[in-house]
């Protein structure tokens, strides 16, 4: 788990460090007067060749780009935990999001322009080529009936890909939320999964009903949205996050009061844009608090996406304490058959019982199919807790102070044991722990918890 | 913030200042203190009227002993309102760091269709009514006979600014239209006729090119502007055909009706008189004799348009002999009127210049040069002894005095035309005698000459060098400044071909070919598919938007765009047009998504903003040339040629750039914006096209993006739209420094100013 967590953040990283690059790049074009042509940018976009180098005996390797990572990625807690103590933001830990999918036409427009692109270049070399009447453009049109070439293979798979990555990352940052899906098809919205805790069953789901067709319609999305988010209790904070591909929206109604009423009912409405700014889009996500971004390419589109898996900050007059009822279920004896509520079928072990109505449950966190209580697990509890108070962030040690002789003993990592050589080592500031970067990184991005080391 | 410019101190409201601002200023400054004209070019949205009433009012605070007095132009009213609210802002700032000592009096003055505060005549539809409305309340023998008979009725504000007199004064402070109808409402005094008076004091006068332009209106109102006065034309690039404009008459038939009607019914006004008070008649004979054509002082409610010629060039002289009386005047007019509904009898196209025309009247009418000359103050003149208030109904009669009066006074830059039809629908006959002004110069030469400076600004005026020549002057300051911007947020490309790699163009012989049309379609089409909100399509003219509109329904490309996008169009109707934009705004509010079809020189590419999701690519089909064959047109190239040395290829190509520049200039008017514009025609991409396009669209305007086919166009605004929507830096990156605070105009205080910039 650490390890794919860890890999996850590098990758991350390694793409806005590139994406800066780019920024510098394109500013050099445009200084020499001479843009990309359209067939280089394609390519460019990859640089796969950029992250090669040549070392001493020619052979190519791959740059070792950890340090420079570690450096941003230091910056980056640091800002994270100053924000958080200094302004004492308040955050809703018990989310209810819905992620809208927009599976309209768009989504899914032939690969026509890409055709006429080849056609137009063929053409262009070979004039006499040039067979205005024979050509069966609309034949050809039709035989290719992938999608939208910018995000490959097509932006509905990478979209799902997407969310299934962001489904399991959302819950595994706040156990104690649950998500619903819906989806815009046709200028209807359905909804796929009401709100649920488990992270397979929105994902089957999905991936079961992956096509697309007709228009969008932002506003019977919301409507839908909104009818089900008015029913949570106080205490949850209701999010809707859209991911939206259209560029219009085709309302039965005036879409404005809709926004008034999300207003109203404190949900928090966040887009994410497939193509380009749409103003409905922009004045949704202002009007409510949300975020709006519009991504580049696909790894943009992933980064945006699970900006959305950490715990916003708490709409201010929304934000008041509550106590909520909760119960912690024992896990069932092994070996007993009882039915399950939750499925509503006999099953053989592996299961928890409600405390207080002692019906079945299969899966931690979820609401008591009887009795409606809250279930929950402790550690679910303590993982949503690392949000309110993270873990300060380590100092960093000189060398010349880790070769005092007074300090022998500690010179190798106090997790992992290894012997410090290469300078860089951070200690914790209590406990004058010191801890090579590798742990470093894990413990404050994967357990949050520096005692669950110590 | 106030920073220094060499010796002037200036005030400026905000706390940052954009580079170009800072050296629009400078700039600015220069040509004040060499008192010459200054020609600057300033894209929009880079705070141009700020930057200018900030200079120019620091600027007179710093010379007490001299003020300047600001005559600003503007072309709307609404231009007029948002100028004052910004000088008001100002203000207000100056008077928080200066105190007292900056008080100034600024204030707009409009039409009294605009200013009116009586309900009873600022209810009538049009601006010659409610000036009518107006004089039947307020001309001094209306109120000498109130005075006997309280039954007749006057106007209250009126009454109540005449009795307050030298009292009747606006304090100090920044007065907008809405403000003096307020101050009006709250003291009962008339707002029109107060601001009038008041223009004279104030420190900035904020009104319309009329004002200062037309001699008809400049010569009442602006007579009396003191010579140390700094003249701003405001978005100016059409100022050539504003001023030709102010010196064209064109009479149709109507015009020739109604004049025989008003003919008519003078007749019987002064049968009336002579029954009955055959005395005025008398002295207004030994007053014309005298050789006054105007009486002396008239009260200032009587005050008529002025002579429709230029101060200089009327005569002051006696009225000829043989119009002074009444009766032989009226004849004069009535043969008049009878020789020109002869000359629109013709079958053919007919072009003279004013010498024959004079000389045919003269052999076939009997009315000499000098009389002509007179015909518009004898008929002024006249109509005051006959005490006509309600002139709406006679501005047929003055039209034709107009003309007679230009006619008769003018021999060079003129031409008069005869139009049996219209060219286009030759079926339909519909006669105009034009007399048409080829010299722009004319017009605004007076302004030049009267004024110490005259600061002529907009966001298109490239080439910058064409405007002195056509106008006549020579400005001791004229730039052209670009915009600094921290990201790139205008896209110009231009569109050479198809998807099929055929050229598009409007050119003649190419416009109707179906080709071109199904490819300006497509690219409409592929373009809708991929850009959010709003978009905005400029064509040539009404006729090829209505072809290749029908076009395109017929083969079904339109219904395809509405797929997309809701479609509307402008027309030659204005309130169907408001109607059309107005739903166009909310379709793009509520995320439908709207194309508006609109024509280049048309009221929308004029006046109408698209700024933000209003409009993120404008699309120029074409390039707007001016209809070659209109016999205006050629006559006043002809004109060019001989008089200024300017090509008419030169000319016409220029005329046709800045109206595209205009277009697709429509799209951007802040630096947080951002827009696409395609120039969809092969023309554009020839270097003497392009060159004239102004420097802050041609600075962003790659060599990539040159010769696009329609996918290629599609690739680049795919890209555009993601980088735009990225979140934005205001304040701008490092190296690219865009915004300057006080410390930094402070660092840079020195001569080296320009270099670091640009």
């Amino acid at each position: 788990m650490n390890d794919m967590e860890h890999r996850k953040t590098n990758d991350g990283e390694g793409r806005r460090l590139d994406g800066e690059e780019e920024e510098e790049e394109e500013d050099e074009d445009e200084g020499n007067g001479r843009g990309l042509d359209a067939w280089e940018r394609a390519y460019a976009d990859e640089r796969s060749w950029e992250s090669l180098q040549e070392d001493e005996s020619g052979l190519l390797r791959p740059i070792d780009n950890k340090t420079i990572y570690h450096a941003q990625y230091r910056r980056r807690i640091r800002s994270l935990y100053s924000s958080t103590t200094t302004a004492r933001i308040q955050k809703g830990l018990i989310r209810y999001l819905y992620i809208v999918v927009d599976l309209s036409r768009v989504f899914d427009s032939s690969l026509k322009r890409l055709l006429n692109y080849r056609i137009s270049v063929i053409l262009f070399y070979f004039p006499g080529l040039w067979l205005r009447n024979y050509l069966p453009m609309e034949r050809l049109e039709s035989a290719f009936a992938a999608s939208e070439m910018d995000f490959k293979p097509s932006r509905m798979a990478v979209v799902a890909k997407h969310i299934e990555a962001f489904i399991r990352e959302f819950f595994d940052q706040n156990p104690l939320s649950q998500i619903g899906l819906v989806t815009i098809k046709d200028g209807l919205a359905q909804c796929l999964t009401d709100l649920g805790g488990s992270p397979d069953s929105h994902v089957k789901a999905l991936m079961g009903k992956l096509e697309c067709s007709g228009d969008s319609s932002l506003q019977n999305a919301l409507d839908l949205v909104h009818g089900y988010l008015n029913q949570i209790p106080s205490y949850g904070h209701r999010e809707v996050l859209i991911l939206y591909s259209a560029l219009s929206t085709c309302d039965p109604g005036d879409i404005m009061e809709t926004i008034q009423e999300c207003k109203k009912s404190k949900i928090r409405c966040s887009v994410i844009g497939l193509s380009a700014e749409i103003f409905i889009c922009r004045h949704l996500c202002q009007e409510t608090g949300g975020s709006y971004s519009v991504a580049l390419d696909e790894s943009h589109f992933k980064e945006l996406l699970l900006e959305h898996a950490p715990p916003p900050p708490a709409i201010a007059e929304f934000a008041i304490a509550n106590l909520i009822k909760m119960g912690f279920p024992q896990r069932a004896a092994e070996g007993v058959i009882s039915i399950c509520s939750c499925h509503k079928e006999a099953k053989v072990g592996g299961g928890y019982t409600c405390p207080r109505c002692k019906a079945r449950v299969c899966e931690l966190p979820t609401e008591c199919r009887i009795c409606g209580l809250t279930l929950v697990s402790s550690p679910h509890l303590a993982r949503s807790y690392h949000h309110l108070f993270p873990i300060p962030p380590f100092d960093e040690v000189s060398l010349s102070l880790l070769n005092n002789p007074h300090q022998r003993s500690s010179r190798a990592c106090f997790g992992c044991q290894e012997s410090l050589l290469i300078p860089g080592k951070y200690s914790d500031g209590k406990k004058m722990l010191i801890f090579c970067n590798e742990f470093d990184y894990s413990i404050s991005i994967a357990c949050h918890l520096i005692d669950c080391v110590v | 913030m106030k920073f220094q410019i060499e010796d002037v101190t200036v005030y400026f409201p905000y706390d940052n200042i954009y580079p170009e601002q800072y050296s629009y200023m400078v700039e600015l400054k220069r040509a004040l203190d060499a008192k010459g004209h200054a020609l600057l070019e300033m894209p929009t949205g880079t705070g141009k009227t700020i930057a200018l009433l900030s200079l120019i009012t620091s600027y007179a605070l710093s010379k007490p002993s001299n003020p300047i007095k600001l005559l600003y132009c503007t072309r709307t009213v609404h231009e007029m309102e948002k100028t004052l609210a910004e000088l008001r802002l100002l203000h207000q700032y100056q008077l928080r760091h200066l105190g007292p000592a900056a008080r100034i009096l600024a204030l707009g003055l409009s039409s009294r269709k605009n200013l009116c505060i009586n309900p009873a005549v600022v209810s009538a539809e049009n601006r010659d009514s409610v000036d009518a409305g107006c004089r039947k309340l307020t001309a001094s023998w209306v109120r000498a006979l109130a005075v006997e008979n309280p039954n007749i009725p006057t106007c209250q504000f009126f009454e109540n600014y005449e009795k307050a007199a030298s009292e009747a004064v606006l304090p100090p402070g920044v007065y907008t239209l809405q403000d003096l109808r307020a101050f009006g409402r709250d003291k009962g005094w008339c707002p029109y006729f107060l601001a009038r008076h008041m223009v004279q004091f104030a420190n900035v006068v904020v009104y319309s090119y009329q004002y200062l332009l037309d001699p008809k209106v400049a010569g009442i109102i602006s007579k009396e502007m003191q010579r140390e006065s700094v003249v701003v034309f405001d978005e100016a690039h059409n100022i050539d055909n504003v001023c030709i404009e102010a010196l064209s008459v064109s009479v149709r038939r109507q015009t020739l009706e109604g004049a025989t009607r008003n003919l008519s019914k003078m007749a019987q006004e002064i049968n009336r008189f002579k029954a009955t008070d055959a005395g005025r008649l008398r002295a207004e004979y030994n007053r014309l004799v005298e050789g006054l054509a105007q009486r002396g002082n008239l009260p200032i409610s009587d005050t008529w348009l002025a002579n429709p010629a230029l101060p200089d060039d009327i005569l002051k002289e006696a009225v000829p002999g043989n119009i002074r009386r009444a009766e032989h005047f009226l004849s004069v007019l009535r043969r008049l009127v009878q020789y020109l509904h002869g000359r629109l009898e013709t079958e053919n196209v007919e072009k003279e210049g004013p010498v024959a025309f004079v000389a045919s009247i003269n052999s076939q009418a009997g009315i000499d040069q000098k009389m002509l000359k007179f015909c518009y103050d004898r008929l002024h003149s006249l109509m005051l002894t006959l005490e006509i208030t309600d002139t709406d109904e006679f501005l047929h009669i003055q039209t034709i005095c107009d003309f007679a009066t230009l006619v008769g006074t003018y021999t060079r830059g003129f031409s008069i035309i005869i139009e049996p039809f219209d060219e286009r629908m030759p079926h339909i006959p519909d006669p105009v005698l034009q007399l048409s002004c080829h010299d722009a110069s004319l017009a605004i030469k007076p302004v030049f000459e009267r004024f110490q400076s005259v600061v002529i600004t907009s966001g298109t005026l490239s080439p910058i060098d064409l405007y002195p020549r056509l106008l006549n002057f020579n400005p001791v300051v004229s730039r052209s400044f670009t915009m600094s911007l921290t990201r790139n947020c205008i896209c110009p490309m231009v569109l050479t071909r198809g998807s099929d790699q055929l050229p598009v163009s409007t050119k003649f012989d190419m416009r109707s070919d179906p080709g071109v049309v199904r490819n300006y379609g497509r690219l409409l089409l592929e373009m809708v598919s991929v850009v959010p909100d709003g978009i905005v399509c400029f064509f040539v003219s009404y006729s090829y938007m209505d072809g290749i509109v029908n076009t395109w329904n017929e083969s079904g490309i339109l219904k395809e765009i509405m797929q997309h996008k809701l479609v509307f169009i402008e027309t030659q109707d204005v309130v169907e047009t408001t109607l059309a934009l107005d739903n166009y705004r909310r379709a793009c509010d509520c995320g439908r998504g709207a194309v508006f079809f609109s024509v280049a020189r048309g009221k929308v590419a004029e006046g109408i903003d698209f700024d933000r999701h209003y409009g993120r690519l404008v699309i120029m089909f074409g390039v707007p040339f001016q209809y070659t064959l209109s016999r205006i047109l050629l006559a006043r190239l002809e004109y060019l040629r001989e008089t200024f040395q300017i090509k008419e290829g030169d000319f016409l190509t220029f005329d046709a750039l800045r109206q595209a520049a205009q277009c697709v200039g429509r799209v951007i008017r802040s630096k947080a914006d951002y827009g696409m514009m395609i120039f969809a025609d092969k023309r554009y991409s020839r270097h003497d096209k392009r060159s004239k396009l102004p420097g802050w669209i041609l600075s962003h305007l790659r060599d990539a993006h040159l010769n696009l086919s329609t996918d290629m166009a599609l690739h680049i605004a795919r890209e555009f739209l993601r980088k735009m929507a990225q979140p934005y830096d205001k304040a701008g990156v490092s190296g690219r420094k865009t915004l300057l605070s006080e410390e930094d105009l402070e660092k840079m205080g020195d001569g080296t100013t320009n270099e670091m910039l640009f």
